[in-house]
């Protein structure tokens, strides 16, 4: 399975699953980014990281060691 | 039931997602009589006020930090958590107030679900619902209420819409307050029981929200995708639009988080900043610089050559006068900050940190904090309690009194213009712009440092994280930011002020008792009586032949002079350096003091007239000019580095929850600037420039 920090910009996909073993996995269901939710990778600034996802009619960013417990 | 009668007040309690409206329907019903003041960056304290009494309605009323799930993840959440179940002042929550984005329903609604699993009364109050309209689509309170069990009210804090409807649902409910004891079942973890409240969420989300026609101007012609619309709401068919985002938002993103604009604004926005507060404030500075000046002149005249006139123009309005010059850096510094962070940038430049701050140990989250320590260190060590790691908590706050704060901004602006004339502003805003630069540049190298050694000495690894909402960009409301702006300065001034007074006035009599020209010395006489005695008796003259080594302020400066000495200073800097350590701003008031009373007086505003005393100023030694270029940039660093407040020890020491991270920062922030300033002072020599 991939993960949603494989996206490119622009990139949409259905989240899948939730990886629980990843220490942030409550937080980021907790904001929003629960299995069969659409996101779209949007931005990526300058460093490259956190990412920047529409979830939820939201813009959310998250650091990437985060966001690769979001299965798509 | 609790009545009027009742000891205890009932509590309604503000409870809701960051940015869903808390604060601004805290303001509303409280008319910002509220004790403690929220910094820009996110509300930090509990807020407690009773309702206005305008709205006849006996209680009290919290605003809270906000909070997304009632499962805390920081120590900064579990306090918030803590607080709606039982504050320690106020007690239990009779009735919770959500505050609920209407436009980001489905993810808020979390929040609500929980309090009421856990027996809370609840009330939603519905907010946003503009810009919800906006998307073209509206929501049914009556069907939200009935989905939910809670009553069901659409407000807008900032009109005052809908809130006497919120009061009548907030008297109803009061009366039929449940005893239900409060549950606290929800502080284990479970993966599938918050993907089943979501799904309870969606299902409700899809009941209440109903696609309008949207608000269309006048000139913009009703397409046909809006035409559709209005028959989703004829034939019944789901909404939809309402999981888009703020196409505007989207736009501004794409520069604003471009990899490479992205950088250059962040740049800008920076610097800009920080050259305003030069640039924009040094007229008005100067305007407020003149008045004193004059007012001094003016009273010293009126009241004569006498020690009565001299504590009044030289200790009072000459105290009053270091206060107030730098009102109008603070006021800009606020502004700026607050239209940062009323627009959503701030969440951005945390976000486009992050990175960076990451390797040395810091947050993305620091960022606001940081900034805000631009300002003032206490409010910015509060605003760390949104950093969920505690390590990188203590760190931030570790290094936020090495961010230049407002207070050493009339130093730098002192000792910046006896290095730089007049008539080149440019150059001063430069200077300026590059000690903030350096201060920032050394604060990093030594947050990185700090972080390599603790983390030798401390394996423990705690999960480090950044999840934050982006919010839509708004349009500053800048009747706010202005209340809160003026507020802020109010606040600094109220709480600086009379400490700089009070130390002023005891410099003022450190620098002239004990009187050994005279018969009369302090010790047999209180202050009044000898200024009454001394009335006529004392010339302008003999004030000036009357020798400072020897008042109690010189006893002092000697004592320290060694120090001094390897800077190129004497013991008369010493004494302003030593009073710096209660607040730095004195040492503007302090300087003009001592080197009033040794030197001429000066005519005219009141800048000038330390200037001038400064430069005259002669090592009592040696004879040579006391202030070179060198010394003075030797002070400048010294004041980048020191740790000289005695109210950033004291929350230092109570965020820390121990004296040993603010006694270290006393400690190795002073002995650094020492080192640093001796380098400076020297260095410069070695290449030439004494
Ligand atoms: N469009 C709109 N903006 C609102 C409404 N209520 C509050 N705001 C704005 O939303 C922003 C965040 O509000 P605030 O009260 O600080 O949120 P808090 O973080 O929950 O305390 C402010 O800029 C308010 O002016 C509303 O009903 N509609
Ligand atoms: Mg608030």
């Amino acid at each position: 399975m991939r993960s949603a920090i494989e996206l490119k910009i622009g990139e949409k996909a259905i989240i899948n699953d939730i990886d629980n073993t990843n220490p942030s996995a409550r937080r980021i269901l907790e904001v929003g980014f629960t299995p069969g939710e659409e996101i779209e990778l949007l931005f990526k600034p300058v460093f490259g990281d956190p990412l920047a996802f529409s979830i939820r009619g939201t813009l959310i960013a998250v650091r990437s060691s985060e966001a690769k417990c979001i299965l798509i | 039931m609790l009545t009027v009668t009742d000891n205890k007040l009932p509590l309604i309690t503000l409870l809701g997602h960051p940015n869903s409206g808390k604060t601004t329907l805290f303001n509303y019903l409280s008319g910002k009589k509220y004790k403690t003041v929220n910094y820009p960056g996110s509300t930090v304290e509990y807020s407690i006020s009773r309702i206005l009494s305008r709205f006849e309605f006996n209680a009290n009323i919290l605003d809270s930090p906000g909070i997304i799930s009632l499962i805390p993840c920081s120590p900064d959440e579990k306090l918030s958590v803590n607080y709606v179940y039982n504050h320690p002042k106020y007690g239990k929550t009779d009735l919770a107030v959500v505050t609920l984005d209407a436009s980001q329903l489905s993810r808020q609604l979390l929040l609500v679900k929980q309090l009421i699993e856990c027996n809370f009364k609840v009330i939603i109050a519905l907010t946003m619902v503009d810009i919800l309209n906006k998307k073209g689509i509206d929501i049914s309170t009556t069907k939200l209420s009935e989905l939910t069990g809670c009553d069901v009210v659409k407000i807008d804090g900032r009109s005052g819409e809908g809130i006497d409807e919120l009061l009548k649902v907030i008297r109803i409910n009061m009366n039929l307050l449940n005893e239900n004891n409060l549950k606290h079942t929800l502080k284990d973890y479970d993966k599938n029981k918050i993907i089943s409240l979501y799904n309870d969420i969606e299902r409700i989300e899809k009941d209440v929200l109903f696609n309008i026609e949207p608000v269309v101007k006048d000139n913009e012609l009703i397409n046909i995708e809006n035409a559709n619309k209005k028959l989703n709401v004829l034939s019944g068919l789901s909404v939809n639009g309402h999981r888009k985002l703020d196409k505007s938002t989207v736009n501004i993103d794409k520069i604003v988080l471009h990899k490479f604009w992205g950088l250059i604004i962040f740049i800008l926005v920076m610097s800009l900043t920080f050259t305003s507060i030069f640039w924009l404030a040094a007229p008005l500075m100067d305007l407020v610089d003149t008045f004193f000046g004059n007012l001094s002149e003016i009273t010293s005249n009126a009241l004569g050559d006498n020690l009565f006139s001299d504590l009044i123009s030289n200790g009072l309005i000459a105290g009053l006068g270091s206060v107030l010059v730098f009102v109008p850096q603070i006021v800009i510094l606020f502004l700026i900050l607050g239209l940062l962070e009323d627009s959503g940038y701030l969440a951005r430049g945390a976000m486009i940190l992050d990175k960076p701050l990451a390797k040395i140990g810091l947050n993305g989250r620091s960022f606001v904090p940081m900034l805000s320590g631009f300002a003032c260190a206490i409010p910015a060590i509060m605003a760390t309690r949104t950093i969920q790691n505690r390590k990188e908590r203590l760190l931030t706050i570790f290094i936020i009194p090495l961010m230049s704060c407002s207070a050493r901004l009339p130093v730098y602006a002192l000792l910046l213009a006896f290095l730089i004339p007049q008539d080149q502003p440019f150059i001063a805003g430069f200077s300026l712009t590059a000690i903030y630069i350096f201060s920032i540049l050394s604060s990093l190298l030594i947050a990185g440092v700090v972080n390599k050694f603790t983390s030798k000495i401390n394996s423990l690894k705690e999960k480090s994280s950044f999840i934050i909402e982006l919010p839509t960009y708004k349009k500053p409301k800048l009747d706010t930011v202005l209340k809160n702006t003026f507020k802020n300065a109010n606040q600094y001034v109220k709480k600086a002020g009379p400490v700089i007074l009070v130390l002023s006035l005891i410099l003022w009599v450190l620098t002239t008792f004990p009187r050994q020209n005279t018969e009369l010395t302090s010790d047999n006489l209180t202050a009044s009586n000898s200024l009454l005695l001394q009335n006529d008796s004392l010339t302008l003259e003999e004030m000036d032949s009357y020798d400072l080594s020897k008042s109690y302020a010189g006893m002092l400066g000697h004592f320290i002079e060694p120090v001094m000495l390897p800077l190129g200073l004497d013991w008369r800097v010493g004494v302003s350096l030593i009073v710096t350590f209660s607040a730095r701003e004195v040492f503007v008031s302090s300087m003009a003091l001592i080197f009033k009373v040794t030197e001429d007086d000066d005519e005219g505003k009141f800048q000038e007239g330390i200037l001038n005393s400064m430069r005259e100023a002669k090592n009592e030694a040696t004879g040579q000019k006391l202030f070179t270029t060198a010394r003075i940039a030797g002070l400048i660093v010294f004041f980048v580095f020191a740790m000289q407040c005695l109210s950033t020890v004291a929350i230092s020491k109570k965020e820390t929850g121990g004296w040993k991270i603010p006694l270290i920062q006393l400690f190795s922030f002073s002995i650094l600037a020492y080192i640093m300033a001796f380098i400076t002072v020297h260095g410069l020599k070695f290449f030439g420039i004494s």
